[in-house]
């Protein structure tokens, strides 16, 4: 049964904000797009054991052919901090071997107002509130 | 296979004894060019202020993580550049990863080593050996330093060992692979002479190949991308080391210790079984060399681990291990604070105690001989 965990209200995240929680012993990095949208990824690198989400965020950079640079989907592709291992921040799969390697991603909403716990936010306007969901 | 692999798995931390970790590479810094000023002369310091450290890496304007860096070590923000960061280097590799011992290599070096003005060279390569050794090793007692010597002219590199050799603290000459000679020729001979009277071992990186004076890093010029270069370092290695076996520089020097950093050593049995075969059939031409080379490289020549292999099945790097007897060969490094940096852990716990032991500490205290004092320890 999935469960909700209330983390912050959407002001406290701008786009291009990231946070980092703790949620029955995961360490979890929630991320907000530019565009607005909001992912949460498991904040262990199935590598090594890095902190992944202290990453850079980068683009999706591919080539037909040789030498033919095409760089998309701006900001959507999480570079692990140590070996630079790319992962897919939407989904977690990695971008070399998608079926193969990926690390734990979770969906994260924004609210209106989901459970009693998010009382301790203060929320006295109707501002949504940002959700973590954990299956 | 000589390795003895135990299916147990013993962390670190519940190991008892605990496990000494003994990091054989890693990267420090300046933080800007005026932390030299104090160690030079006038007219040097005048030089440094106008020209600057000359950058080696603008032949690929590229590197892995971010700037080199591991991205989450810019804990002084963007503009610091964390090889610089003392408090970051306790916090995040010292006390982190329980390093008792570290082993400085700074990040300079190889830009100081390519200059062709040698007594400009030598006058950098002194001031950041005693900028290292105030500012690094007196202010935190698990740091040992890998003393920058000006290879390119040996007479000059052997005042530099003279002059700072026998600092307690000082245990190995750091060496990078670009060279105009190979380093077995007999012109480097009083370096390694020099070495074995400070108890100093010698430490080879990569480095430098196809900068400054240096020929090209391949036989056929240049490659394009940063990617080949992390490919084809090993022979940089196998280049020096053959010229190590064949002239014999281990015959004249049954003392030298040799450290190769930062290339695997996935390579190194294929290696030592080839030199055996070339020597077994071509010993009448050099037959100063009395024994095996592999026995030659068992005994003088140790690699360390980062990066670590990664294997396909990933077990097929412990029958590596065992054809080049690692349990005596492999040296631990992490290579701190660079992208391609290995935790201890990287040394799998399937190798069992005694062998991640030997990688993570005891093989370095028997190389560096001033670390032999802290065997048993």
């Amino acid at each position: 049964m999935p469960t909700a965990h209330p983390l912050c209200k959407v002001s406290e995240m701008p786009p291009g904000s990231r946070k980092l929680v703790t949620i029955g012993g995961r360490d979890i990095g929630v991320f907000r797009l530019e565009d607005g949208r909001f992912f949460g990824l498991r904040n262990r690198c199935p590598h090594r054991g890095a902190p992944l989400c202290a990453g850079r965020l980068m683009g999706l950079v591919t080539a037909e052919r040789p030498y033919q640079l095409v760089r998309q989907r701006e900001g959507e592709i999480l570079r692990c901090p140590w070996h630079g291992w790319e992962f897919d921040l939407t989904t977690g799969r990695s971008v070399f071997m998608p079926e193969g390697v990926r690390v734990k991603s979770y969906p994260v909403r924004v609210q209106d107002a989901p459970e009693p716990a998010v009382d301790k936010f203060d929320v006295t306007e109707s501002e949504g509130i940002v959700v973590l969901w954990i299956e | 296979m000589n390795v003895t692999m135990k299916n147990q798995s013993t962390p670190l931390a519940e190991a008892k004894p605990r496990i000494r970790v003994v990091d054989a590479d890693v990267h420090h810094n300046i933080r800007d060019k005026s932390d030299l000023y104090p160690y030079l002369a006038s007219i040097e310091r005048k030089r440094l202020e106008e020209h600057g450290i000359p950058r080696n890496t603008s032949l690929y304007q590229a590197n892995g993580g971010w700037k080199g860096a591991r991205a989450d070590t810019f804990d002084a923000g963007e503009e610091v550049d964390p090889r610089s960061n003392f408090d970051m280097f306790q916090k995040k590799l010292l006390d982190a990863c329980s390093v008792d011992v570290a082993i400085l290599q700074v990040e300079s070096t190889p830009s100081l080593v390519a200059l062709a003005d040698i007594d400009y060279s030598a006058a950098l390569i002194r001031a950041i050996n005693d900028w290292s050794l105030e500012h690094w090793v007196a202010r935190d007692a698990r740091y040992r330093l890998s003393l920058t010597i000006p290879m390119q002219d040996p007479a000059m590199a052997v005042k530099e060992i003279e002059r700072l050799g026998g600092h307690p603290a000082v245990i190995a000459a750091y060496v990078v692979c670009g060279s105009p000679r190979l380093y077995g020729k007999r012109e480097f001979d009083p370096i390694y002479a020099a070495c074995i009277d400070h108890g100093l071992a010698l430490s080879l990186h990569f480095s430098n190949e196809g900068f400054g004076m240096n020929p090209p890093p391949t036989a056929a010029g240049f490659p394009s991308y940063y990617g080949e270069t992390y490919l084809i370092r090993p022979q940089f290695y196998q280049a020096h080391l053959s010229s190590f076996l064949f002239e014999g520089t281990f015959e004249k020097f049954p003392k030298l210790k040799v450290v190769c950093c930062e290339s695997g050593f996935g390579w190194v049995p294929a290696f030592r079984w080839r030199a055996d075969m070339a020597w077994k059939e071509l010993r009448w031409q050099t037959p100063w060399i009395k024994r095996l080379p592999s026995e030659y490289l068992e005994e003088h020549v140790r690699f360390t681990t980062q990066p670590f292999e990664e294997s396909e099945p990933p077990g097929a790097v412990d029958e590596i291990v065992g054809w080049m007897n690692g349990a005596k060969t492999l040296l631990y490094s992490s290579d701190f604070p660079h992208w391609d940096f290995d935790p201890p852990e990287s040394i799998p716990s399937r190798f069992g105690l005694h062998v991640r032991r030997q990688i993570l500490a005891e093989n370095a205290l028997s190389t560096y001989p001033k670390l032999a004092g802290l065997a048993g320890a």
